[in-house]
């Protein structure tokens, strides 16, 4: 029997490469893949803090794509396909504790990613029943209690003592500042890290001003600061849109001093709400992955430029801080499940930690933090100083957070115990 | 404080009680006269602001243009919540307030699907810096005047309209006493839609006005309707001039307060203000006891 000039044997043995074909094109990789693991991915997607969760979600699916369209990653003589399971915890401790809870029992994960913070303490206990290894991009979370909690990313607040730092070598005219930061789990040690790093080097802290997360007007707040008449406005780690209103605020009443922040995310949406001009010379943490300094030798992201690249085709205009770095802990994850040569959570811990350093997005790090957090869970080592000029982020240095450390450490301890945000205060 | 603060603190103070007032008024009318709490009226204000920053930004119209479709869009949802949850439960109060919280829920979610969770903030086109008399220290963005020369006008304009015109008599009749007001010949149901349209239309003109000042997100009406909540209570349940009076007053603690200690501090201080008025004077300022 034929169809038209095509036989019936020809037609199966076509039909069968071209499904072959078309699978290994919307999948490709899967084909080669024993098995599956699957990531938990447990942030805020929706509600006020989505901005610190679903950018990093993209670079996740986008790492894990490419790995699947590789091949799949292997581990231990296994190729497997890796899934990204994801939970909206909406930056709700009750919904992130369901949320590991599913993650773990019904959906078989190996690892979890946080972003930490107010959702931990309600995920902390699950994660130590079950043994599972869990990552926060804010080390504060880590205590002695968190065994299998790791901060492999982000180091924050520490990181945020380099861009003082910077500025302090750099712009030695700056004597005085004002802070201004949300009352939370990541505004308040992130003050302490500031009025650290300010004291050591010689900056005056006019003043501290918390502000409550539900805010909407920031005039009052910004009234508040410019009335020390500081040199420096320190926005802390404030998110992303109240940066947005604190700068466009700033600009409303004429500040022309300096600012530093942890983060600007969407800094185009600044610059357009103020100018290129009120912008110029900010200060940040967080580098836009397309920079030259980025490539490197040291750096230990792989392809940052191309990521970027990938990233703003997919999703235009959604970059920002927490964009690569959850992608960056799934490199050290795999780095620690290949030493490991196995996917378990204990294991795979172990590897990471294998030798007492571990490969950083930014450099070769260590593992750190048994002073400040009562355990060495956090990767700690060079930091990106950013600063917008022209209108674009541009790493100015990479400095050294131990080396800070080493000189400063007494002066972090103090405010970090004045804020009460040393593990052995926090209940 | 300095008195180049204080004037500041006066200017940022007067923005804030004028788009709480133009908020809590309508609370207040829905509440007169229909008995429900409407707990989605922070959505409402939300929905303002997101219709403007269709109108305005993504379609490049303007501002104004984008003002209107806030107040009509507004208003049709505002008459589509009356027709379809608040009339059907009208002798059921909590059932209304249900309705409302449901109502909140679907806004959001709605908001969520078709803009996304990720706050917009953009500039409006009255960004600039203004400085009043020539005196540094009061200096404002012209979009900030913009809302409180609305809020003047749009309030006068209201208080008119239920001083001199049939309509509004009708309206106080019914927020007055109902069953009189029927007796009279007053159509309830009218007047019930009447007084849900023109509250949600002043949410919706609220949001609007504010979209280019706040993040406009989908849950931006959540901190507002907690402060026009307070407004009401210290007001008094029921009373226009009472929500105006407690407008101002409110924010003026409020950002008073912000100012010289810190947020948190006001959001404490904004809520012990409520209980002192509930324990001094438990029907508010300008509200009227409950009769027995």
């Amino acid at each position: 029997m034929t169809f038209g000039s095509i036989d019936r044997r020809k037609f199966i043995g076509t039909s069968a490469l071209a499904g072959a074909a078309a699978a290994t094109a919307v999948n490709p990789g899967r084909l080669r893949a024993d098995e599956t693991v699957r990531i938990g991915f447990l942030a805020p997607l929706t509600g006020g803090v989505a901005a610190w969760g679903l950018p990093g979600l993209y670079g996740c699916e986008i790492w894990a794509e490419q790995k699947n369209a590789a091949g799949g990653i292997d581990i231990g003589g296994t190729s497997y396909n890796v899934e990204i399971v994801s939970y909206d915890n909406e930056y709700l401790p009750d919904k992130a504790r369901t949320g590991a809870q599913k993650l773990i029992n019904e959906d078989g994960v190996s690892f979890i990613e946080m972003l930490g913070g107010d959702t931990m303490p309600a995920v902390t206990p699950i994660a130590n029943r079950a043994e599972m290894l869990v990552s926060t991009l804010l080390p504060s979370d880590l205590s002695p209690d968190t065994p299998f909690l790791v901060a492999p990313a982000e180091v924050h607040p520490i990181y945020n003592l380099t861009g003082v730092w910077w500025m302090a070598e750099n712009m030695p005219e700056a004597k005085t500042a004002v802070i201004c930061a949300q009352d939370d789990a990541l505004g308040r040690p992130s003050v302490a890290t500031y009025l650290a790093a300010f004291e050591a080097h010689g900056i005056e802290v006019k003043d501290t001003i918390f502000f409550d997360i539900a805010t909407t007007d920031f005039a009052p707040v910004m009234t508040a600061m410019l009335a020390h008449k500081p040199d420096i406005l320190c926005l802390d780690t404030a998110y992303a849109e109240f940066v947005n209103e604190l700068c466009k605020q700033a600009f409303v009443q004429n500040y022309g001093g300096q600012i530093i922040s942890c983060t600007a995310d969407f800094y185009a949406d600044i610059i357009a709400n103020t100018s290129e001009e009120f912008m110029e010379g900010v200060i940040f943490q967080f580098p836009d992955f397309d920079d030259p300094a980025l490539n490197a030798e040291g750096i230990n992201f792989n392809d940052p430029n191309g990521f970027f690249e990938v990233y703003n085709e997919r999703h235009p205009g959604q970059w920002g801080a927490v964009s690569w770095e959850y992608a960056s802990i799934l490199d050290l994850w795999l780095d620690g499940a290949q030493k490991a040569g196995s996917i378990e959570p204990a294991a795979v811990l172990d590897g990471m930690k294998q030798g007492g350093t571990g490969a950083h997005a930014f450099g070769e790090a260590n593992w750190w933090g048994e002073e400040l957090f009562g355990i060495d869970n956090a990767l700690v080592g060079n930091w990106p100083v950013v600063q917008i000029q022209n209108g674009k982020a541009v790493i100015v240095e990479f400095k050294n957070i131990p080396e800070w450390w080493d000189e400063h450490s007494a002066t972090m301890i103090k405010h970090f115990e004045a804020m009460g945000e040393m593990w052995y205060q926090r209940a | 404080m300095d008195f180049g603060v204080f004037l500041q603190t006066c200017l940022n103070a007067t923005y804030a009680s004028s788009y709480l007032a133009l908020v809590a008024v309508g609370l207040v009318l829905i509440f007169g006269v229909m008995r429900v709490v409407n707990f989605a009226h922070g959505e409402l204000y939300m929905a303002g602001a997101y219709c403007l920053f269709w109108v305005f930004y993504q379609n490049e119209l303007p501002f104004f243009a984008g003002v209107a479709v806030a107040v009509l869009a507004v208003a049709v949802v505002g008459l589509f919540l009356e027709r379809t949850m608040f009339r059907p439960m009208k002798d059921n109060p909590l059932g209304g307030l249900i309705c409302s919280i449901g109502a909140l829920l679907v806004l959001q979610a709605g908001a969520v699907s078709l803009f996304g969770v990720r706050k917009k903030s953009f500039a409006g086109p009255y960004n600039e810096a203004v400085t009043l008399f020539g005196i540094d220290a009061l200096t404002i963005s012209g979009q900030r005047l913009v809302v409180i020369a609305f809020a003047v006008v749009l309030l006068g304009a209201l208080w008119t309209f239920l001083r001199r015109s049939r309509f509004g008599w009708a309206l106080r009749a019914v927020a007055q006493d109902s069953e009189a007001a029927a007796l009279q010949g007053i159509s309830i149901s009218r007047i019930s839609m009447l007084a849900m349209i023109l509250g949600a239309a002043l949410a919706g003109v609220a949001g609007a006005l504010t979209a280019t000042i706040v993040p406009t997100g989908p849950y931006m009406g959540h901190p507002v309707i907690i402060g026009a909540f307070i407004v009401i209570i210290v007001g008094g349940l029921g009373s226009l001039e009472g929500a105006v009076i407690a407008s101002v007053l409110y924010a003026f603690t409020h950002t008073f307060v912000t100012t010289l200690f810190d947020g948190t501090i006001a959001d404490i201080t904004g809520l012990v203000l409520m209980l002192i008025v509930l324990v001094v004077r438990p029907h508010g300022l300008l509200g009227k006891p409950e009769r027995a």
